[in-house]
């Protein structure tokens, strides 16, 4: 029911065991190399020059490919040889856990496909963004990994509506929030009014009535949600090799008049409207 | 009935895995606790056969918790829940950290059920 990595998958349908995985980790630990050991492996750089690199890394926001050619230890084209190099040696996982012994190929083929069916719902189709950044991937794929939740989790009909710039986050009853860091820096949230809370918390309970419990318990069911939706999110994003860090969720009540948009950041609204007539927004407030 | 401490900082996924452990016949929850330093805590007092602990938590966060619970008690079987089970490295990190197993967010009854069943 979530985004899976191959691994996870394989222990949950018991076609491996989790030692054989750990092990198939173990094969591929020793073989796939990261950058600055590739570029010492292919005797392009000393392992003197990748500790100068790491050491400018603590003061500059910038990849070890990069700086290395920055601080012209690398050539551009050096670099590319590199991580060409680190593409066609790399060891998958299923490929590990065969030279491990734990599968097949023909075994491997076969979970791989099963693997593929079980993901399929969590393929992004494609969402039209009003603006152009380096991440629109991430946050496309973060706009429909949370569509595709609300019909998983919360069992709610909707419509998305296009996302537009927005230049104040308007005000409802209220907000969950959660900050994502990594390779991205953004805070991912959603907007619900008093009735949509109530409908995400009778499901996430899995109540009948939630008009007893304490506001306390109400408001976590919304921000259980933000978590569900941003973990699965990194756990999307880390199949690309993008890397990205959960922090705990907090809620927030806005004004009448809304929030501003804080210097720095932009935000990326996507209202979405609910079948009932009540409307949710998702908002990405993007740094930089 | 084996006993079964929940470690979630979310006050609906406790209720959530209260729920399904009261009406499985099998487990029984014996407490709640809202971070990996609680849990520690908790494990001394209720000595649990199973924990079911989230990761991304205030204050210790469940890696932390899983590392110092897996030197201190080599008996409790821990089973991380969260919603970052897809995440390969952090997947991996609780099995190579003593997991018994990791079960990713949202969740069905029926899987948490059958995971902790085969510990």
């Amino acid at each position: 029911m979530a985004v899976k990595f191959f691994g996870q998958f394989l222990i949950g349908q018991g076609i491996v065991s989790s030692e054989a995985l750990l092990k198939a980790i173990d094969l591929q630990d020793k073989n796939n190399l990261k950058f600055g050991e590739m570029a010492v492996a292919m005797g392009l750089v000393t392992p003197a020059e990748i500790r100068r690199a790491h050491n400018a890394q603590m003061s500059k926001d910038m990849k070890l490919g990069d700086l290395l050619v920055e601080m012209g230890f690398l050539t551009a084209a050096q670099m590319d040889d590199v991580f060409i190099r680190q593409k066609s040696t790399h060891l998958y996982i299923g490929e590990a856990l065969v030279q491990a012994g734990a599968l097949t190929d023909e075994e491997l083929r076969k979970q791989l496909d099963a693997f593929k069916a079980d993901q399929a719902e969590y393929v992004s189709d494609g969402i039209e963004l009003p603006i152009t950044t380096a991440d629109n991937h991430i946050w496309e794929m973060t706009a429909d990994l949370t569509y595709k939740m609300i019909t998983r989790v919360l069992d709610l009909r909707f419509r998305p509506d296009k996302c537009t710039l927005a230049t104040v986050i308007p005000h409802n009853f209220m907000l969950a929030a959660m900050d994502l860091s990594g390779d991205v820096e953004v805070r991912y949230l959603i907007s619900v009014s008093e009735g949509l809370q109530k409908s995400i918390a009778r499901v996430i309970l899995g109540e009948a009535s939630v008009d007893d419990e304490p506001a306390e318990v109400l408001e976590d069911t919304v921000m259980e949600f933000v978590n569900v939706v941003c973990g699965n999110v990194a756990a999307k994003a880390s199949q690309t090799g993008v890397i990205i860090n959960i922090n705990p969720p907090v809620t927030l009540h806005p004004p009448a008049s809304g929030l501003p948009i804080p210097d720095g950041h932009r935000a990326l609204s996507f209202p979405i409207h609910i079948e009932d007539g009540d409307t949710m927004e998702m908002i990405l407030l993007i740094k930089g | 009935m084996k006993k079964v401490l929940v470690v979630d900082d979310s006050l609906s996924v406790a209720r959530q895995l209260e729920k399904i452990l009261a009406e499985s016949g099998d487990f029984t929850c014996v407490g709640h606790a809202k971070n990996g330093a609680e849990a520690i805590k908790m494990n001394h007092t209720e000595n649990p056969d199973i924990i079911c602990m989230d990761m991304n938590m205030p204050g210790m966060d469940g890696l932390t918790a899983l590392r110092t619970l897996s030197v201190m008690d080599k008996e409790v079987k821990v089973v991380m829940v969260t919603s970052l089970g897809g995440v390969g490295d952090k997947f991996t990190e609780a099995l190579k950290l003593g997991a018994k197993n990791v079960i990713s967010k949202p969740f069905e009854a029926g899987d948490v059920l059958r995971i902790l069943r085969e510990l």
